[in-house]
Protein backbone atom coordinates (compact mmCIF):
# COMPACT_ATOMS: atom_id res chain seq x y z
CA UNK A 1 0.00 0.00 0.00
CA UNK A 2 2.59 2.37 0.73
CA UNK A 3 5.28 1.40 -1.58
CA UNK A 4 2.01 1.52 -3.90
CA UNK A 5 1.40 5.22 -3.10
CA UNK A 6 4.75 6.59 -2.69
CA UNK A 7 5.40 7.52 -6.72
CA UNK A 8 1.98 9.25 -7.14
CA UNK A 9 2.87 11.17 -3.51
CA UNK A 10 5.82 12.13 -5.24
CA UNK A 11 4.56 13.24 -8.18
CA UNK A 12 1.89 15.38 -6.26
CA UNK A 13 4.01 17.08 -4.44
CA UNK A 14 6.31 18.11 -7.43
CA UNK A 15 2.96 19.34 -9.10
CA UNK A 16 2.16 21.47 -5.73
CA UNK A 17 5.73 22.76 -5.67
CA UNK A 18 5.59 23.92 -9.05
CA UNK A 19 1.83 24.99 -8.52
CA UNK A 20 3.65 27.37 -5.48
CA UNK A 21 6.03 29.16 -8.01
CA UNK A 22 3.64 29.15 -10.52
CA UNK A 23 1.72 31.61 -7.90
CA UNK A 24 4.79 33.51 -7.24
CA UNK A 25 5.39 34.20 -11.10
CA UNK A 26 3.67 37.27 -11.27
CA UNK A 27 4.92 39.31 -8.25
CA UNK A 28 8.27 37.66 -9.43
CA UNK A 29 8.60 38.96 -12.89
CA UNK A 30 6.96 42.45 -11.83
CA UNK A 31 9.58 42.92 -9.21
CA UNK A 32 12.56 42.10 -11.11
CA UNK A 33 11.65 44.53 -13.75
CA UNK A 34 10.11 47.18 -11.86
CA UNK A 35 12.09 47.24 -8.24
CA UNK A 36 15.36 45.14 -8.53
CA UNK A 37 16.43 46.33 -11.88
CA UNK A 38 16.03 49.96 -11.07
CA UNK A 39 17.43 49.66 -8.14
CA UNK A 40 20.79 47.88 -8.82
CA UNK A 41 21.05 50.07 -12.13
CA UNK A 42 20.79 53.20 -9.93
CA UNK A 43 23.56 51.82 -7.39
CA UNK A 44 25.45 50.51 -10.73
CA UNK A 45 25.51 53.83 -12.56
CA UNK A 46 26.24 55.80 -9.65
CA UNK A 47 29.80 55.10 -10.85
CA UNK A 48 29.36 56.43 -14.07
CA UNK A 49 29.48 59.58 -16.09
CA UNK A 50 25.82 59.01 -18.00
CA UNK A 51 23.15 60.63 -19.74
CA UNK A 52 20.68 57.90 -19.95
CA UNK A 53 21.34 57.22 -23.34
CA UNK A 54 24.34 56.64 -25.25
CA UNK A 55 27.24 58.68 -23.44
CA UNK A 56 28.58 56.61 -20.87
CA UNK A 57 31.50 56.12 -18.86
CA UNK A 58 33.05 54.64 -15.60
CA UNK A 59 34.62 57.16 -13.33
CA UNK A 60 34.53 55.66 -9.66
CA UNK A 61 33.27 57.43 -7.54
CA UNK A 62 33.74 60.45 -9.54
CA UNK A 63 30.15 61.39 -9.47
CA UNK A 64 30.66 61.15 -5.05
CA UNK A 65 33.57 63.37 -5.77
CA UNK A 66 31.71 66.03 -7.10
CA UNK A 67 29.21 66.25 -4.82
CA UNK A 68 32.04 67.10 -2.51
CA UNK A 69 32.49 69.94 -4.65
CA UNK A 70 28.90 71.01 -5.50
CA UNK A 71 28.00 74.09 -3.65
CA UNK A 72 24.38 73.19 -3.93
CA UNK A 73 24.98 69.34 -1.98
CA UNK A 74 25.48 70.74 1.47
CA UNK A 75 23.09 73.52 0.58
CA UNK A 76 20.40 70.89 0.39
CA UNK A 77 21.27 68.73 2.83
CA UNK A 78 21.25 71.79 5.57
CA UNK A 79 17.64 72.20 4.47
CA UNK A 80 16.76 68.78 4.78
CA UNK A 81 18.78 69.05 8.32
CA UNK A 82 16.30 72.22 8.78
CA UNK A 83 13.33 70.52 7.94
CA UNK A 84 14.17 67.09 9.49
CA UNK A 85 14.59 68.99 13.24
CA UNK A 86 11.34 71.14 12.69
CA UNK A 87 9.18 68.19 11.11
CA UNK A 88 10.19 65.92 14.43
CA UNK A 89 9.69 69.16 16.74
CA UNK A 90 6.10 69.37 15.11
CA UNK A 91 5.43 65.60 15.09
CA UNK A 92 6.37 65.30 18.81
CA UNK A 93 4.18 67.97 20.03
CA UNK A 94 1.08 68.59 18.07
CA UNK A 95 0.07 65.28 17.65
CA UNK A 96 0.78 64.14 20.85
CA UNK A 97 -1.21 66.56 22.60
CA UNK A 98 -3.90 65.76 20.59
CA UNK A 99 -3.99 62.83 21.14
CA UNK A 100 -3.56 62.75 24.53
CA UNK A 101 -6.70 64.98 24.77
CA UNK A 102 -8.79 63.05 22.84
CA UNK A 103 -7.26 59.81 25.20
CA UNK A 104 -8.63 61.61 27.97
CA UNK A 105 -12.08 62.57 27.17
CA UNK A 106 -14.25 61.07 29.94
CA UNK A 107 -16.96 60.18 26.97
CA UNK A 108 -15.58 58.05 24.56
CA UNK A 109 -18.55 58.99 22.15
CA UNK A 110 -16.57 62.37 21.97
CA UNK A 111 -13.31 61.01 21.61
CA UNK A 112 -14.70 58.84 18.52
CA UNK A 113 -16.15 61.96 17.48
CA UNK A 114 -12.68 64.09 17.23
CA UNK A 115 -10.77 61.13 16.30
CA UNK A 116 -13.39 61.10 12.64
CA UNK A 117 -12.63 64.59 13.01
CA UNK A 118 -9.33 64.95 12.21
CA UNK A 119 -9.32 61.90 10.17
CA UNK A 120 -11.31 63.62 7.63
CA UNK A 121 -8.86 66.38 6.48
CA UNK A 122 -6.22 63.47 5.42
CA UNK A 123 -8.86 62.55 2.74
CA UNK A 124 -8.16 65.34 1.11
CA UNK A 125 -5.19 65.15 -1.27
CA UNK A 126 -2.33 65.94 -0.45
CA UNK A 127 -1.62 68.12 -3.43
CA UNK A 128 -4.67 69.96 -3.07
CA UNK A 129 -3.21 70.90 0.61
CA UNK A 130 -0.14 71.91 -1.20
CA UNK A 131 -2.51 74.27 -3.36
CA UNK A 132 -4.72 75.51 -1.24
CA UNK A 133 -1.36 76.65 0.99
CA UNK A 134 0.12 78.21 -1.60
CA UNK A 135 -3.00 80.39 -2.13
CA UNK A 136 -2.94 81.24 1.33
CA UNK A 137 0.76 82.60 0.86
CA UNK A 138 0.10 84.25 -2.21
CA UNK A 139 1.52 87.67 -2.14
CA UNK A 140 -1.21 89.73 -3.28
CA UNK A 141 -4.53 88.28 -2.72
CA UNK A 142 -3.48 84.96 -0.13
CA UNK A 143 -5.14 84.18 2.81
CA UNK A 144 -2.28 85.39 4.98
CA UNK A 145 -1.41 88.62 3.41
CA UNK A 146 -5.33 89.71 3.66
CA UNK A 147 -5.26 88.50 7.37
CA UNK A 148 -2.62 90.36 8.32
CA UNK A 149 -3.79 93.49 6.15
CA UNK A 150 -6.92 93.58 7.66
CA UNK A 151 -5.50 93.70 11.65
CA UNK A 152 -3.47 96.01 10.58
CA UNK A 153 0.02 94.94 10.18
CA UNK A 154 0.55 95.54 6.61
CA UNK A 155 4.42 96.10 7.43
CA UNK A 156 4.39 92.20 8.49
CA UNK A 157 3.00 90.91 4.46
CA UNK A 158 5.50 89.53 2.70
CA UNK A 159 6.00 87.36 -0.39
CA UNK A 160 6.06 84.40 1.98
CA UNK A 161 7.13 82.00 -0.38
CA UNK A 162 9.46 84.33 -2.29
CA UNK A 163 11.07 85.09 0.85
CA UNK A 164 15.27 83.89 0.85
CA UNK A 165 15.19 83.25 4.90
CA UNK A 166 11.29 82.63 5.81
CA UNK A 167 10.68 80.72 2.35
CA UNK A 168 11.32 77.20 3.88
CA UNK A 169 9.73 77.78 7.06
CA UNK A 170 7.07 78.94 5.36
CA UNK A 171 7.00 75.32 3.78
CA UNK A 172 7.56 73.98 6.81
CA UNK A 173 4.26 75.58 8.57
CA UNK A 174 1.86 74.43 6.17
CA UNK A 175 -0.93 72.02 7.86
CA UNK A 176 -0.41 74.24 11.15
CA UNK A 177 -1.57 73.11 13.83
CA UNK A 178 -0.36 69.81 11.92
CA UNK A 179 -2.78 67.74 14.31
CA UNK A 180 -4.70 66.47 11.96
CA UNK A 181 -1.97 63.43 10.67
CA UNK A 182 -1.40 60.02 11.18
CA UNK A 183 0.82 60.67 13.74
CA UNK A 184 -2.50 61.93 15.93
CA UNK A 185 -3.79 58.44 15.06
CA UNK A 186 -0.98 56.32 15.45
CA UNK A 187 -0.31 58.10 19.57
CA UNK A 188 -3.80 57.58 20.18
CA UNK A 189 -3.98 53.86 19.34
CA UNK A 190 -0.91 53.44 21.84
CA UNK A 191 -2.82 55.53 24.51
CA UNK A 192 -5.84 53.44 24.05
CA UNK A 193 -3.77 50.11 24.00
CA UNK A 194 -2.44 50.89 27.67
CA UNK A 195 -4.13 48.75 29.83
CA UNK A 196 -7.11 50.38 31.77
CA UNK A 197 -6.31 48.56 35.10
CA UNK A 198 -2.83 50.23 35.18
CA UNK A 199 -4.87 53.66 34.74
CA UNK A 200 -7.78 52.87 37.26
CA UNK A 201 -4.30 52.16 39.88
CA UNK A 202 -2.72 54.85 39.25
CA UNK A 203 -5.94 56.82 39.50
CA UNK A 204 -6.77 54.94 43.36
CA UNK A 205 -3.22 55.91 43.82
CA UNK A 206 -4.26 59.53 43.64
CA UNK A 207 -1.55 60.63 41.12
CA UNK A 208 -2.05 63.61 39.76
CA UNK A 209 -3.59 63.95 35.99
CA UNK A 210 0.13 65.28 35.22
CA UNK A 211 2.13 63.26 37.00
CA UNK A 212 0.21 60.29 35.86
CA UNK A 213 1.12 61.47 31.77
CA UNK A 214 4.65 62.14 32.18
CA UNK A 215 5.17 59.10 34.39
CA UNK A 216 2.84 56.44 33.20
CA UNK A 217 1.25 57.20 30.15
CA UNK A 218 4.07 58.64 28.19
CA UNK A 219 6.73 55.84 28.72
CA UNK A 220 3.39 53.46 27.42
CA UNK A 221 3.67 55.16 24.51
CA UNK A 222 7.10 55.02 23.86
CA UNK A 223 6.97 52.69 21.20
CA UNK A 224 4.76 55.31 18.78
CA UNK A 225 6.84 57.76 19.87
CA UNK A 226 10.07 56.15 18.56
CA UNK A 227 8.14 54.76 15.09
CA UNK A 228 6.21 58.60 14.58
CA UNK A 229 10.59 59.89 14.56
CA UNK A 230 11.59 57.54 12.57
CA UNK A 231 8.79 57.93 9.93
CA UNK A 232 9.62 61.67 10.49
CA UNK A 233 13.09 61.20 9.57
CA UNK A 234 12.89 59.02 6.84
CA UNK A 235 10.02 60.95 4.89
CA UNK A 236 12.07 64.09 5.97
CA UNK A 237 15.56 62.98 3.97
CA UNK A 238 13.66 61.61 0.81
CA UNK A 239 10.51 64.03 0.59
CA UNK A 240 10.63 67.03 -2.02
CA UNK A 241 7.22 67.05 -3.36
CA UNK A 242 6.05 69.88 -0.61
CA UNK A 243 9.09 72.30 -1.95
CA UNK A 244 9.11 70.96 -6.15
CA UNK A 245 5.37 72.49 -5.35
CA UNK A 246 5.58 75.54 -3.13
CA UNK A 247 8.61 77.08 -4.05
CA UNK A 248 10.65 74.31 -6.64
CA UNK A 249 13.52 75.15 -4.40
CA UNK A 250 13.58 78.98 -4.73
CA UNK A 251 14.10 81.68 -4.50
CA UNK A 252 17.58 81.22 -6.21
CA UNK A 253 18.00 77.67 -4.44
CA UNK A 254 17.16 78.91 -0.71
CA UNK A 255 14.14 76.14 -0.35
CA UNK A 256 16.82 73.18 -2.51
CA UNK A 257 16.66 69.81 -1.40
CA UNK A 258 18.40 66.44 -2.19
CA UNK A 259 15.36 64.87 -3.94
CA UNK A 260 14.84 68.03 -5.95
CA UNK A 261 18.76 68.43 -6.82
CA UNK A 262 18.18 64.96 -7.94
CA UNK A 263 15.09 65.20 -10.19
CA UNK A 264 16.44 68.01 -11.78
CA UNK A 265 19.95 66.79 -12.67
CA UNK A 266 18.20 63.95 -14.22
CA UNK A 267 15.71 65.60 -15.92
CA UNK A 268 16.42 69.02 -16.54
CA UNK A 269 20.53 68.73 -16.98
CA UNK A 270 20.46 64.77 -18.39
CA UNK A 271 23.25 63.82 -16.17
CA UNK A 272 21.29 60.55 -14.93
CA UNK A 273 24.95 58.96 -13.48
CA UNK A 274 25.39 61.90 -10.97
CA UNK A 275 21.45 61.69 -10.03
CA UNK A 276 21.85 57.82 -9.25
CA UNK A 277 24.58 58.95 -6.72
CA UNK A 278 22.61 61.39 -5.33
CA UNK A 279 19.97 59.28 -4.92
CA UNK A 280 22.16 56.03 -3.52
CA UNK A 281 23.78 58.67 -1.27
CA UNK A 282 20.15 59.18 0.03
CA UNK A 283 19.35 55.09 0.36
CA UNK A 284 22.49 54.63 2.56
CA UNK A 285 21.48 57.64 5.07
CA UNK A 286 17.73 56.17 4.99
CA UNK A 287 19.05 52.45 5.20
CA UNK A 288 21.14 53.37 8.06
CA UNK A 289 17.17 55.09 9.52
CA UNK A 290 15.51 51.75 8.12
CA UNK A 291 17.71 49.54 10.27
CA UNK A 292 16.33 51.78 13.30
CA UNK A 293 12.65 51.48 11.88
CA UNK A 294 13.16 47.74 11.55
CA UNK A 295 14.49 47.56 15.59
CA UNK A 296 11.26 49.80 16.82
CA UNK A 297 8.60 48.86 14.09
CA UNK A 298 8.60 45.17 15.98
CA UNK A 299 7.16 46.75 19.35
CA UNK A 300 4.85 48.96 18.16
CA UNK A 301 1.62 48.40 16.52
CA UNK A 302 1.69 46.84 12.90
CA UNK A 303 -1.75 47.19 12.18
CA UNK A 304 -4.42 47.82 13.57
CA UNK A 305 -7.81 46.90 11.76
CA UNK B 1 -22.15 62.30 31.23
CA UNK B 2 -22.92 65.57 32.57
CA UNK B 3 -20.38 65.54 35.21
CA UNK B 4 -17.71 63.95 32.22
CA UNK B 5 -18.50 67.33 29.92
CA UNK B 6 -17.82 69.84 32.67
CA UNK B 7 -14.93 68.08 33.39
CA UNK B 8 -13.60 67.71 30.12
CA UNK B 9 -14.66 70.95 29.06
CA UNK B 10 -10.80 72.59 28.96
CA UNK B 11 -10.38 69.67 26.98
CA UNK B 12 -13.11 70.21 24.38
CA UNK B 13 -11.85 73.90 24.14
CA UNK B 14 -8.42 73.22 23.32
CA UNK B 15 -9.38 70.43 20.89
CA UNK B 16 -11.92 72.64 19.34
CA UNK B 17 -9.59 74.99 18.76
CA UNK B 18 -6.98 72.88 17.30
CA UNK B 19 -10.31 71.69 14.69
CA UNK B 20 -10.61 75.50 13.58
CA UNK B 21 -7.23 76.27 12.60
CA UNK B 22 -7.17 72.87 11.00
CA UNK B 23 -10.94 73.49 9.45
CA UNK B 24 -10.63 76.84 8.62
CA UNK B 25 -8.70 76.42 5.31
CA UNK B 26 -11.02 73.76 3.71
CA UNK B 27 -13.96 75.99 4.62
CA UNK B 28 -12.31 78.98 3.04
CA UNK B 29 -11.86 76.55 0.50
CA UNK B 30 -15.74 75.62 0.32
CA UNK B 31 -16.00 79.32 0.49
CA UNK B 32 -14.08 81.16 -1.79
CA UNK B 33 -14.97 78.14 -4.57
CA UNK B 34 -18.68 79.58 -5.10
CA UNK B 35 -17.43 83.52 -5.76
CA UNK B 36 -17.34 85.46 -8.82
CA UNK B 37 -14.38 87.73 -9.47
CA UNK B 38 -16.01 91.28 -7.77
CA UNK B 39 -17.29 89.32 -4.56
CA UNK B 40 -14.36 87.61 -4.03
CA UNK B 41 -12.45 90.92 -4.10
CA UNK B 42 -14.88 93.31 -2.08
CA UNK B 43 -15.88 90.42 0.31
CA UNK B 44 -13.00 88.31 0.94
CA UNK B 45 -13.93 86.32 4.00
CA UNK B 46 -17.34 86.13 3.92
CA UNK B 47 -20.01 83.92 2.03
CA UNK B 48 -21.47 85.96 -0.72
CA UNK B 49 -24.73 85.98 -2.16
CA UNK B 50 -25.60 85.35 -5.05
CA UNK B 51 -23.60 81.77 -5.08
CA UNK B 52 -22.13 80.57 -8.44
CA UNK B 53 -22.77 77.01 -8.82
CA UNK B 54 -21.41 77.53 -12.28
CA UNK B 55 -17.55 78.06 -11.04
CA UNK B 56 -18.08 74.06 -10.28
CA UNK B 57 -19.55 73.60 -14.13
CA UNK B 58 -16.09 75.72 -15.33
CA UNK B 59 -13.59 73.59 -12.94
CA UNK B 60 -15.34 70.35 -14.03
CA UNK B 61 -14.97 70.86 -17.43
CA UNK B 62 -11.25 71.56 -16.86
CA UNK B 63 -10.42 68.48 -14.65
CA UNK B 64 -13.11 66.02 -14.70
CA UNK B 65 -10.18 64.34 -17.58
CA UNK B 66 -7.45 64.20 -14.66
CA UNK B 67 -9.53 62.51 -12.46
CA UNK B 68 -11.25 60.19 -15.06
CA UNK B 69 -7.20 59.51 -15.83
CA UNK B 70 -6.43 59.24 -12.15
CA UNK B 71 -9.91 56.41 -11.59
CA UNK B 72 -8.80 54.55 -14.04
CA UNK B 73 -5.10 54.69 -13.41
CA UNK B 74 -5.73 53.93 -9.56
CA UNK B 75 -8.60 50.83 -10.42
CA UNK B 76 -6.51 49.40 -12.60
CA UNK B 77 -3.42 49.59 -10.34
CA UNK B 78 -5.44 48.16 -6.98
CA UNK B 79 -6.92 45.49 -8.30
CA UNK B 80 -3.64 44.36 -9.96
CA UNK B 81 -2.14 44.55 -6.59
CA UNK B 82 -5.10 43.05 -4.77
CA UNK B 83 -5.10 39.86 -7.56
CA UNK B 84 -1.55 39.55 -7.91
CA UNK B 85 -0.48 40.00 -4.05
CA UNK B 86 -3.34 37.74 -2.51
CA UNK B 87 -2.30 34.91 -5.31
CA UNK B 88 1.29 35.18 -3.54
CA UNK B 89 0.53 35.49 -0.27
CA UNK B 90 -1.89 32.69 -0.13
CA UNK B 91 1.26 30.24 -1.67
CA UNK B 92 3.52 31.78 0.92
CA UNK B 93 1.22 31.27 3.67
CA UNK B 94 -0.49 27.79 2.87
CA UNK B 95 2.55 25.43 1.62
CA UNK B 96 5.60 24.69 1.72
CA UNK B 97 8.30 24.63 -1.01
CA UNK B 98 11.99 25.18 -1.41
CA UNK B 99 13.31 28.96 -1.25
CA UNK B 100 10.51 29.98 0.40
CA UNK B 101 11.66 32.11 3.21
CA UNK B 102 14.44 33.13 0.37
CA UNK B 103 12.18 34.65 -1.74
CA UNK B 104 9.54 36.29 0.62
CA UNK B 105 12.68 37.98 2.19
CA UNK B 106 14.02 39.08 -0.69
CA UNK B 107 10.00 40.76 -1.88
CA UNK B 108 9.93 41.97 2.12
CA UNK B 109 13.69 43.34 1.58
CA UNK B 110 11.80 45.67 -0.85
CA UNK B 111 10.14 47.25 1.54
CA UNK B 112 13.75 49.52 2.39
CA UNK B 113 14.26 50.66 -1.16
CA UNK B 114 13.45 54.21 -1.47
CA UNK B 115 11.55 55.60 -4.19
CA UNK B 116 14.08 58.14 -4.87
CA UNK B 117 16.64 55.30 -5.37
CA UNK B 118 14.49 53.70 -8.39
CA UNK B 119 13.28 57.16 -9.90
CA UNK B 120 16.25 57.95 -12.66
CA UNK B 121 17.14 54.32 -14.09
CA UNK B 122 12.73 53.24 -13.64
CA UNK B 123 12.14 56.02 -15.40
CA UNK B 124 14.41 55.15 -18.23
CA UNK B 125 13.07 51.32 -18.50
CA UNK B 126 9.72 52.49 -18.94
CA UNK B 127 10.92 54.83 -21.62
CA UNK B 128 12.72 51.97 -22.95
CA UNK B 129 10.08 50.17 -23.38
CA UNK B 130 7.79 52.72 -25.02
CA UNK B 131 5.58 52.98 -22.34
CA UNK B 132 5.82 57.01 -21.88
CA UNK B 133 2.48 58.61 -21.98
CA UNK B 134 0.71 55.51 -21.59
CA UNK B 135 -1.21 54.04 -18.11
CA UNK B 136 0.86 51.44 -18.12
CA UNK B 137 3.84 53.66 -17.27
CA UNK B 138 2.00 54.01 -14.35
CA UNK B 139 0.13 50.88 -13.34
CA UNK B 140 2.72 48.26 -14.03
CA UNK B 141 5.16 50.15 -12.05
CA UNK B 142 2.04 50.86 -8.74
CA UNK B 143 1.24 47.10 -9.02
CA UNK B 144 4.45 46.36 -8.70
CA UNK B 145 5.45 48.69 -5.67
CA UNK B 146 2.06 47.99 -4.29
CA UNK B 147 2.13 44.43 -3.90
CA UNK B 148 4.83 44.37 -1.79
CA UNK B 149 3.78 45.54 1.32
CA UNK B 150 0.00 44.01 0.31
CA UNK B 151 2.07 40.66 0.18
CA UNK B 152 3.35 40.72 4.06
CA UNK B 153 0.18 42.11 5.49
CA UNK B 154 -2.04 39.63 3.23
CA UNK B 155 0.24 36.76 4.21
CA UNK B 156 0.30 37.23 7.77
CA UNK B 157 -4.03 37.29 7.92
CA UNK B 158 -3.74 34.55 5.50
CA UNK B 159 -1.47 32.31 7.41
CA UNK B 160 -3.37 33.23 10.53
CA UNK B 161 -6.75 31.06 8.78
CA UNK B 162 -7.49 27.54 10.71
CA UNK B 163 -5.93 25.03 8.53
CA UNK B 164 -8.85 22.37 9.45
CA UNK B 165 -10.93 24.82 6.86
CA UNK B 166 -7.87 23.97 3.59
CA UNK B 167 -7.85 20.26 4.85
CA UNK B 168 -11.52 19.98 4.90
CA UNK B 169 -11.72 21.42 1.46
CA UNK B 170 -8.75 19.11 0.57
CA UNK B 171 -10.49 16.22 1.65
CA UNK B 172 -13.55 17.03 -0.06
CA UNK B 173 -11.01 17.13 -3.34
CA UNK B 174 -10.98 20.93 -3.75
CA UNK B 175 -8.01 22.37 -6.20
CA UNK B 176 -5.63 24.83 -4.82
CA UNK B 177 -7.68 27.11 -6.81
CA UNK B 178 -10.49 26.53 -5.54
CA UNK B 179 -9.32 26.63 -1.98
CA UNK B 180 -8.07 29.86 -3.07
CA UNK B 181 -10.86 31.09 -4.32
CA UNK B 182 -13.67 30.11 -1.90
CA UNK B 183 -11.69 30.22 1.33
CA UNK B 184 -8.76 32.13 0.93
CA UNK B 185 -10.36 35.46 -0.65
CA UNK B 186 -13.49 35.72 1.16
CA UNK B 187 -12.32 34.90 4.52
CA UNK B 188 -9.96 37.52 3.94
CA UNK B 189 -12.70 40.01 2.64
CA UNK B 190 -11.46 43.16 5.81
CA UNK B 191 -7.93 43.00 5.15
CA UNK B 192 -8.20 43.12 1.84
CA UNK B 193 -10.35 46.06 1.51
CA UNK B 194 -7.75 47.72 4.10
CA UNK B 195 -5.12 47.13 1.17
CA UNK B 196 -7.16 48.59 -1.56
CA UNK B 197 -7.89 51.58 0.96
CA UNK B 198 -4.09 52.34 1.48
CA UNK B 199 -3.21 51.27 -2.30
CA UNK B 200 -5.78 53.63 -3.63
CA UNK B 201 -4.19 56.38 -1.36
CA UNK B 202 -0.87 56.00 -2.45
CA UNK B 203 -1.84 55.87 -5.98
CA UNK B 204 -4.49 59.01 -5.84
CA UNK B 205 -1.72 61.36 -4.38
CA UNK B 206 1.23 59.92 -6.05
CA UNK B 207 2.76 63.01 -8.11
CA UNK B 208 6.59 62.15 -8.69
CA UNK B 209 5.77 59.03 -11.23
CA UNK B 210 3.01 60.73 -13.46
CA UNK B 211 4.78 64.08 -13.74
CA UNK B 212 7.98 62.22 -15.19
CA UNK B 213 6.07 59.31 -17.25
CA UNK B 214 3.66 61.58 -18.64
CA UNK B 215 3.67 64.38 -20.67
CA UNK B 216 1.14 64.36 -22.57
CA UNK B 217 -1.76 66.61 -20.93
CA UNK B 218 -4.69 64.64 -21.76
CA UNK B 219 -3.71 61.49 -20.00
CA UNK B 220 -2.26 63.77 -16.56
CA UNK B 221 -3.51 62.24 -13.37
CA UNK B 222 -5.41 64.89 -10.95
CA UNK B 223 -1.87 65.81 -8.71
CA UNK B 224 -0.11 66.75 -11.99
CA UNK B 225 -3.68 68.36 -13.49
CA UNK B 226 -4.20 70.15 -10.70
CA UNK B 227 -0.58 72.07 -9.85
CA UNK B 228 -0.98 73.02 -13.73
CA UNK B 229 -4.66 74.11 -13.62
CA UNK B 230 -3.84 76.09 -9.98
CA UNK B 231 -0.72 78.22 -11.85
CA UNK B 232 -2.96 79.03 -14.91
CA UNK B 233 -6.59 79.94 -13.15
CA UNK B 234 -4.38 81.55 -10.19
CA UNK B 235 -2.98 83.64 -12.75
CA UNK B 236 -5.80 84.21 -14.04
CA UNK B 237 -6.98 85.20 -10.82
CA UNK B 238 -10.04 82.79 -11.52
CA UNK B 239 -10.20 82.43 -7.75
CA UNK B 240 -14.03 80.66 -7.68
CA UNK B 241 -13.40 78.37 -10.38
CA UNK B 242 -9.76 77.63 -9.14
CA UNK B 243 -11.29 76.68 -5.53
CA UNK B 244 -14.09 74.78 -7.21
CA UNK B 245 -11.49 72.40 -9.27
CA UNK B 246 -9.97 71.52 -5.31
CA UNK B 247 -13.45 70.48 -4.14
CA UNK B 248 -14.09 68.45 -6.94
CA UNK B 249 -10.33 66.41 -6.27
CA UNK B 250 -11.52 66.00 -2.91
CA UNK B 251 -14.44 64.13 -3.43
CA UNK B 252 -13.55 60.75 -4.78
CA UNK B 253 -11.86 60.09 -1.75
CA UNK B 254 -13.89 61.89 0.65
CA UNK B 255 -16.96 59.71 -0.74
CA UNK B 256 -15.20 56.70 -0.47
CA UNK B 257 -13.82 56.91 3.31
CA UNK B 258 -17.55 57.37 4.01
CA UNK B 259 -18.35 54.38 2.60
CA UNK B 260 -15.30 52.48 4.14
CA UNK B 261 -14.50 54.56 7.33
CA UNK B 262 -12.93 52.01 9.73
CA UNK B 263 -11.00 50.00 6.49
CA UNK B 264 -9.95 53.71 5.84
CA UNK B 265 -8.19 54.06 9.23
CA UNK B 266 -6.86 51.14 8.90
CA UNK B 267 -5.31 52.23 5.46
CA UNK B 268 -3.92 55.09 6.16
CA UNK B 269 -2.18 53.88 9.51
CA UNK B 270 -0.83 50.90 7.63
CA UNK B 271 0.37 52.82 4.62
CA UNK B 272 2.28 55.49 6.81
CA UNK B 273 4.10 52.49 7.82
CA UNK B 274 5.11 50.92 4.77
CA UNK B 275 8.41 53.42 3.89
Amino acid sequence: MNRKGKPRTIWKEITKKGQCYLLLLPTCLLLLTFNYYPSFSAIYHSLFDWDGANFIRYIGLGNFINMLHDPTIPLSFLNTLKLTICSLIINLTFPLLAAALIFHLKDSRFAYFYRTLFVIPMVVPGMVVFMIWRFIYNPISGLLNQLLTSIGLTQLTRPWLGDFDLALYAVIFIGFPWVAGIATLIYLAGFQSIPIELLDAVAIDGASTWTKFWKIELPLVMAQIKLIIILTLIGAVQGFVNIMVMTNGGPGEATMVPGLYLYRNAMYYNKMGYACAIGTFLFLIILILTYLNIRYLRSSIEYQA
Amino acid sequence: MRKGLKHDLPIHIILIILGIFTFYPFVFTVITSFKDSPQFIHNFWGITWPLHPLNYTDAWSRISRYILNSGIVTTASVFGVLIIASISAFAFARFNFPAKDFLFLCILSLLMIPGILTLVPAFLLVKRLGLLNTYWALILPYISGGQVFAIFILRSFIASLPEELFEAARVDGASTLQSFFNIAIPLSKPILVTVAIMNVLGTWNDYVWPLVTISDGRLWTITVGIVSFSSQYGGLEMWGPMFAGYVIASIPLIVLFFFTMRYFIAGLTSGALKV
